[in-house]
């Protein structure tokens, strides 16, 4: 039999590859914002802040795009299950976007030469490259639906979170400094950002089993963790 | 129209007065087997059923259960059977010169091809209606609703026929637009009043299930919405069975879809696959149903 809805079909592969190049904007906003981290680079961070409009603006197009096949081409089946899928991942693009923003607002906040702790720079600068490895495999396992490759996101999303532990323990022994424990608390903040980019690269592995199986199931439930 | 070239399509019962006594499968006296009394809705049991039209096999191997109370929607491509097969449902299939059946139907676990089982009769239970809206052009709105009263060789009192006329009128949403025009004659409706007349004519002898054979396909977009709701609320009294080409009025008025498809022109129609509408239009489970639901091939 011939093949038929060429045209949507082709739109449908031109917004999944449009929506999943939003994490590619992710992930190089998430490298300059640890680079502003590392040098202290105040101006870097409100290029990484302005830059977000970048990712904003993906996330309108493509969503607005999904809608309007939606409602034109009555997708079914495995095309429903990617928009849907799509319609989540553009949201979980979106947030972590907006977590490098928060982590860039944070820069200026601890000045120029903030009394800062190497071994926690460190781990936060880990936590970072960690994540951009998990971003980068989340989009990958989504264009191949690779649903294992989705699940082993869960296992190096730990990893990011157990080097989050690992900053707040630093945090709590930085000493009686006012200066340091300012500085420390505030780099928690973005540590938890991190944290938090990550588990919307885990969010994005359970789409993928979404559009794989048609069930959707939380990969670990946070309220129900021994389940 | 799925059938094979040459595989006219009969018209239904009720335009043709004499169609049921001329049938060589009509049984005579004794009466039926297939009870019409305790009207409710009954399971429809297909197995193994083949449907033929002289030598060429148009149906291969369908066994399914059709649900009361539920709406069972067959979809599948032009000449895959899926009229056949509902024709097949209500002893119409015969009607096609050299067409056979193999296989049993049954209706609660009566046979309705066993040995004695007048057709007629199962054709009362097994109510249809057809792709376009056919009331008799020169019967008024009454009419057209009494005329299978008058079909079944059942004499009705007056009164009696008024309280059934109303009663279908009212149970196909068309009682409101047409009391006042009651005489007026049935082809000046519009073409949803038309079919919505037909569904009138068809429930007027209580069956207990309802075939449609793309019974939207000829009225606009409201039309087919009223009565696909109408289909919606006959379900909680009728087991239905409806063959549509349009995917989206299976998404949205079906509980049940089931999928046909044939490999080749020539070969015979499958059942590919039933499930819960839900299921079928978002994972169903062969890919042949895949490609058609979504469109991906003709």
């Amino acid at each position: 039999m011939p093949e038929v809805r060429v045209v949507y079909q082709e739109e449908l592969e031109r917004l999944e590859a449009s929506g999943l190049g939003g994490l590619d904007l992710v992930t190089a906003a998430l490298g300059r914002t640890l680079e502003a981290i590392e040098q202290q680079d105040i101006e870097l961070a409100q290029v990484v802040i302005a830059d977000d409009d970048r990712i904003d603006g993906r996330y309108l197009e493509v969503h607005q795009a999904l809608i309007t096949l939606l409602a034109t081409q009555s997708p079914v089946a495995t095309d429903l299950r990617l928009i849907s899928a799509l319609l989540h991942v553009l949201k979980n693009v979106e947030r972590m976007g907006d977590q490098c923003v928060n982590i860039c607002k944070l820069i200026p906040l601890t000045g120029n030469e903030p009394p800062a702790d190497e071994e926690m720079i460190e781990l936060i600068l880990t936590m970072g490259r960690q994540t951009r490895t998990l971003i980068s495999q989340a989009k990958r396992a989504f264009e191949e639906r690779n649903v294992e490759m989705a699940r082993d996101l869960v296992r190096q999303d730990d990893v990011v979170d157990n080097l989050n532990r690992e900053c707040f323990g630093l945090a709590l022994a930085i000493g009686d400094d006012p200066d340091r424990r300012e500085w420390a608390m505030t780099m928690l903040l973005a540590a938890r950002a991190i944290e938090r980019i990550g588990d919307n690269a885990v969010d994005i592995g359970e789409q993928v089993a979404f559009v794989v199986t048609g069930l959707f199931k939380e990969f670990e439930d946070a309220s129900h963790p021994n389940e | 129209m799925d059938g094979p070239a040459g595989a006219t399509r009969a018209e239904p019962e009720t335009t043709k007065p004499q169609m049921p006594s001329s049938h060589p499968a009509t049984a005579p006296e004794p009466a039926p087997k297939v009870e019409a009394e305790g009207r409710r809705a009954k399971t429809i049991e297909v197995r193994d059923v083949n449907l033929f039209y002289g030598d060429f096999h148009a149906v291969e191997d369908v066994s399914v259960k059709i649900e009361p109370n539920k709406v069972t929607a067959l979809i599948g491509s032009s000449g895959c059977g899926k009229t056949t097969f509902l024709r097949s449902l209500n002893r119409m299939h015969e009607l096609t010169p050299g067409a056979r059946v193999e296989g049993s139907i049954e209706l609660d676990g009566q046979d309705i091809y066993a040995k004695g089982v007048d057709p007629v009769q199962v054709r009362r239970l097994v109510g249809m209606v057809f792709q376009s809206p056919n009331p008799f052009p020169t019967m008024s709105v009454y009419e057209n609703v009494a005329a299978g009263l008058n079909l079944n060789g059942s004499r009705v009192k007056k009164g009696e026929k008024d309280e059934i006329v109303e009663r279908s009128l009212r149970g196909a949403h068309l009682w409101d637009e047409v009391k006042d025009r009651l005489d007026r004659p049935g082809s000046g409706l519009s073409g949803g009043q038309q079919q919505r007349l037909c569904i009138a004519r068809a429930i007027a002898v209580e069956p207990e299930v309802l075939l449609m054979d793309e019974p939207c396909s000829a009225l606009d977009p409201v039309a087919t919405l009223a009565i696909e709701d109408l289909i919606g609320e006959l379900k909680s009294r009728y087991t239905i069975a409806i063959v549509t080409h349009n995917m989206q009025q299976a998404a949205r008025a079906s509980d049940v879809t089931a999928f046909f498809n044939l490999e080749q022109t020539g070969k015979p129609g499958r059942l590919v696959e039933i499930g819960a509408t839900e299921t079928i239009f978002t994972s169903p489970s062969e890919q042949a149903t895949e490609d058609y639901v979504s469109g991906r091939f003709g």
